[in-house]
C-alpha cells in the first residue's frame, strides 16, 4: 500500500487537462472541492464507526473511494476500498480507520502545496 | 448535427464534476443530477437527454432502479444509459445490463474510456432517431396509399370523384392532394379526332373566308 503515490500526477495532469477555454479551472475547482466536501465525510465515517453503524460506514467509505479516486489519491482510495470491501457484519478495525485520517492529511498538505503553486 | 446532451447523475461532487468536465471537453452539452430522485425527474421530462450516466449508489433511487423507471416508460426516443460503478465484478455488472442498461464504466473513469463509450451511446443515439424518421416518413407514404386503394365516387357524366368531405372535385385536384401525381395536360387520338381536329378546321374554313373577303374589297 505504502508504494503508491500520496498523488498521482498523472491523474492530476489528466484533471489539468479538462479545462476549456473561458471555463473555470478543473483542477482547481475539483481539489478545492475535495478539501471542502471530505473532511465532514470522515467525520460521518468516524461517527458511525463509534456508533458500530457497519452499513453507513461501508456506504461513507465507498462515497470517499470516489472522490479519492478521481484526483488520484492512491494511498487515501486503497484505505477506502479497505474499509468499504471489508466483510459487512464485522465492524473494521481502529487502525483502519485512523489511517483514513492520516492519509487524508497527507493528501490535503499535498494539494495546498498544489494549491500554492497555482 | 447538433451534439446529444449527456445526464451525470452521481451524489458525490468530485465524481461529478470530473465526469462533467470530460465530457464537456469532448463536446457535450452536460446536465448535472445530485441524486437518482432528480435524475429520474430529468429524464420523465417531455425533452429528455439523450445519453445518461448514472452512478450506481445514489441516495433516492439507486442507478439500476432508475434504469427500470426509464425502460418501463413508454416513448420514442429511449435515453441510452450507462452506468458509473466503482464496483467492478461480474455479478454486479450483469445485474445492471440485466435492469436494462446499454453499458457501464467503472469508476474512477478513464477520460478516453469514458468518451469513447459515450461516442458509441451517440452513435446508437442517432441512428436509432434516423431509423424512427425513416419509418414515420414511410407511414405517411403508406397512408397516401391507402387513401387510393378505397373505393373512389366518380361522377359517370364529368368524371368528378367526390372527396371524404362530400365534395366534388376535379380528378386532378383530387389525385394531386391524395398523391404524388401531377398532371400535365394533352389530348389523345380519339378525343383529337373528336374535338380538336373540327376546331383546327374551323379555324382553317374562317381564315379563308377572311381572305377571300379582303381579296374581293
Amino acid at each position: 500500500m505504502s508504494e503508491s503515490p500520496v498523488l498521482d500526477h498523472s491523474v492530476i495532469d489528466t484533471l489539468r487537462m479538462l479545462t476549456q477555454p473561458g471555463e473555470p479551472d478543473v483542477l482547481l475547482e475539483v481539489l478545492k472541492m475535495f478539501l471542502d466536501e471530505v473532511p465532514p465525510r470522515i467525520e460521518r465515517l468516524r461517527n458511525a464507526w463509534a456508533e458500530g453503524n457497519i452499513k453507513e460506514v461501508h456506504r461513507a467509505a465507498h462515497s470517499l473511494k470516489g472522490s479519492a479516486g478521481n484526483i488520484g489519491a492512491r494511498r487515501l482510495y486503497d484505505v477506502c476500498k479497505a474499509i468499504d470491501s471489508g466483510d459487512s457484519t464485522v465492524p473494521a478495525s481502529a487502525e483502519l480507520v485512523d489511517q483514513l485520517g492520516a492519509e487524508y492529511r497527507s493528501v490535503e498538505a499535498e494539494i495546498r502545496q498544489l494549491l500554492k503553486g497555482a | 448535427m447538433v451534439p446529444l446532451q449527456v445526464l451525470v447523475a452521481d451524489d458525490e461532487p468530485v465524481s461529478r464534476t470530473v465526469v462533467g468536465a470530460m465530457l464537456k471537453k469532448a463536446g457535450y452539452p452536460v446536465i448535472f443530477a445530485p441524486d437518482g430522485e432528480q435524475a429520474w425527474q430529468m429524464l420523465d421530462s417531455d425533452d429528455p437527454p439523450a445519453i445518461a450516466l448514472l452512478d450506481w449508489e445514489m441516495p433516492g433511487l439507486l442507478g439500476p432502479e432508475v434504469v427500470q423507471k426509464i425502460r418501463g416508460k413508454q416513448g420514442q426516443s429511449p435515453t441510452y444509459v450507462i452506468l458509473l460503478t466503482s464496483r467492478d465484478s461480474y455479478a454486479d455488472i450483469v445485474q445492471g445490463l440485466r435492469a436494462g442498461a446499454d453499458d457501464y464504466v467503472t469508476k474512477p473513469a478513464n477520460e478516453d474510456e469514458l468518451v469513447a463509450r459515450v461516442n458509441v451511446g451517440a452513435r446508437v443515439v442517432q441512428l436509432q432517431t434516423a431509423l424512427a424518421d425513416r419509418v414515420r416518413s414511410l407511414e405517411e407514404a403508406l397512408a397516401n396509399v391507402k387513401a387510393l386503394q378505397t373505393l373512389l365516387p366518380m361522377c359517370a357524366y364529368c368524371k368528378s370523384i367526390r372527396n371524404d368531405q362530400n365534395y366534388w372535385e376535379k380528378v386532378e385536384t383530387y389525385f394531386t392532394q391524395h398523391s404524388n401525381v401531377a398532371f400535365t395536360h394533352s389530348y389523345c387520338p380519339s378525343c383529337y379526332e373528336r374535338f380538336v381536329r373540327p376546331e383546327l378546321e374551323a379555324l382553317e374554313d374562317a381564315k379563308a373566308a377572311q381572305d377571300r373577303q379582303r381579296r374581293k374589297g
